[in-house]
């Protein structure tokens, strides 16, 4: 219930604020968003599989995040930034699409 | 057929993963499902601000390789769109030249229509010359004489001229005026006209003057006109415009 309305007052406050990102941020603002997708995605499966934890799901989720950052910026250093952020995407997708497909048999036992 | 994954997938509670689901949403909240709460906040609102800003400046996301291509394209279009400014700008002069032109070609016509409307009698028309007077009160001036008198003033570079007569008829002479004499009246143009008759001509006055002087060489017309030269004359009778029958303009051949 209540991460539902974390979600919602997340949603309302950036329609609501406008907050321009900062240009260093930008390039990994979209990785970090899709590495969260990730994660909350993972975070639904357990809980239809009984066995979310709060705390795994946090540490997992914030290390989603730094690690797909972590890794864009490494590719902007390295000059490979737009690769290295593709490959990331892909990974988190093929992650995401693994983990809807667990919750979807949960819903459609198929 | 059997799915590899459906064996692998093991159900670690009897409870169905919906009904778990629904049991976590309405269950009472602990203090981890804040946490949860505000990370998926933060992801809301991070999605959020990515979507906004996507919808702006699509620029500030796009790689260099990516700049260049744009800019290489935004240069072909440019280089496209100035030619086409050019070409409708070099249309746009020939079009206004051309109207200009035209427009000066049809300010000369008028001023030529203005001036053979003149010559023709089909337009008033104003300036210095003399104001014939013939009283011919024996009745000695006939048909001819006025005629002739009308011929030397013509020579002498009459420009408009018109004949008045003493009942108020004004006929404007032109080129196909007839004179003639019906039972002792003069008949111009098929009006009659009495004595005494009255010539308003337009011209160089001193040559019109001295014309006066030779008028066909009668006798009659110099003994009983009187010549005055004035600045100012208007001559407003008209004539209707005829139509030539038979004869056809030739054709301009260049």
């Amino acid at each position: 219930m209540i991460p539902a309305i974390g979600l919602l007052l997340g949603i309302a406050a950036g329609l609501m604020l406008d907050v321009q990102v900062p240009l260093t941020l930008q390039p990994y603002l979209p990785i970090a968003v899709v590495a969260a997708l990730d994660a909350v995605f993972g975070g639904v499966r357990a809980v239809m599989d009984g066995v979310f934890d709060d705390k795994v799901f946090v540490v997992s989720f914030i290390a989603n995040v730094l690690i797909a950052a972590f890794i864009v910026f490494l590719g902007d250093q390295l000059g490979v930034g737009a690769q290295l952020s593709t490959a990331v995407i892909v990974v988190l997708g093929i992650r995401i699409f693994t983990n809807v497909a667990n919750i979807r048999r949960h819903l459609f036992h198929a | 057929m059997p799915e590899p994954a459906e064996r692998r997938f093991v159900p670690s509670s009897p409870q169905s993963g919906p009904r778990r689901l629904w049991k976590a949403f309405t269950s009472r909240p602990d203090g981890g499902q804040v946490v949860v709460a505000v990370l998926i906040g933060a992801l809301g609102f991070g999605a959020v601000l990515q979507v906004r800003a996507d919808e702006g400046d699509q620029l500030s996301q796009a790689r260099r390789s990516e700049l260049v291509q744009i800019l290489s394209d935004l240069n072909q279009r440019n280089g496209r769109l100035e030619d086409e400014v050019a070409e409708l700008q070099a249309a746009r002069r020939e079009l206004q030249s051309g109207a200009q032109s035209e427009e000066a070609l049809l300010e000369q016509t008028a001023i030529r229509a203005r001036q053979l409307a003149i010559l023709a009698g089909t337009a008033p028309a104003t300036g210095p010359g003399v104001v014939v007077t013939i009283q011919d009160p024996q009745e000695r001036v006939q048909a001819r004489h006025v005629m002739g008198a009308v011929q030397e003033l013509r020579v002498s570079g009459a420009e408009a001229i018109q004949l008045e007569g003493g009942n108020g008829n004004v006929v404007r002479i032109g080129v196909d005026s007839y004179f003639l004499e019906s039972d002792g009246v003069l008949t111009v143009d098929g009006v009659a006209i009495t004595r005494p008759y009255t010539l308003t001509v337009i011209g160089d006055p001193a040559a019109l003057n001295a014309s006066v002087l030779f008028l066909g060489g009668n006798k009659e017309i110099l003994e009983e006109s009187v010549v005055e030269e004035r600045d100012e004359l208007l001559v407003d009778a008209l004539r209707e415009p005829s139509r030539p029958q038979y004869a056809q303009p030739v054709a301009d051949e260049n």
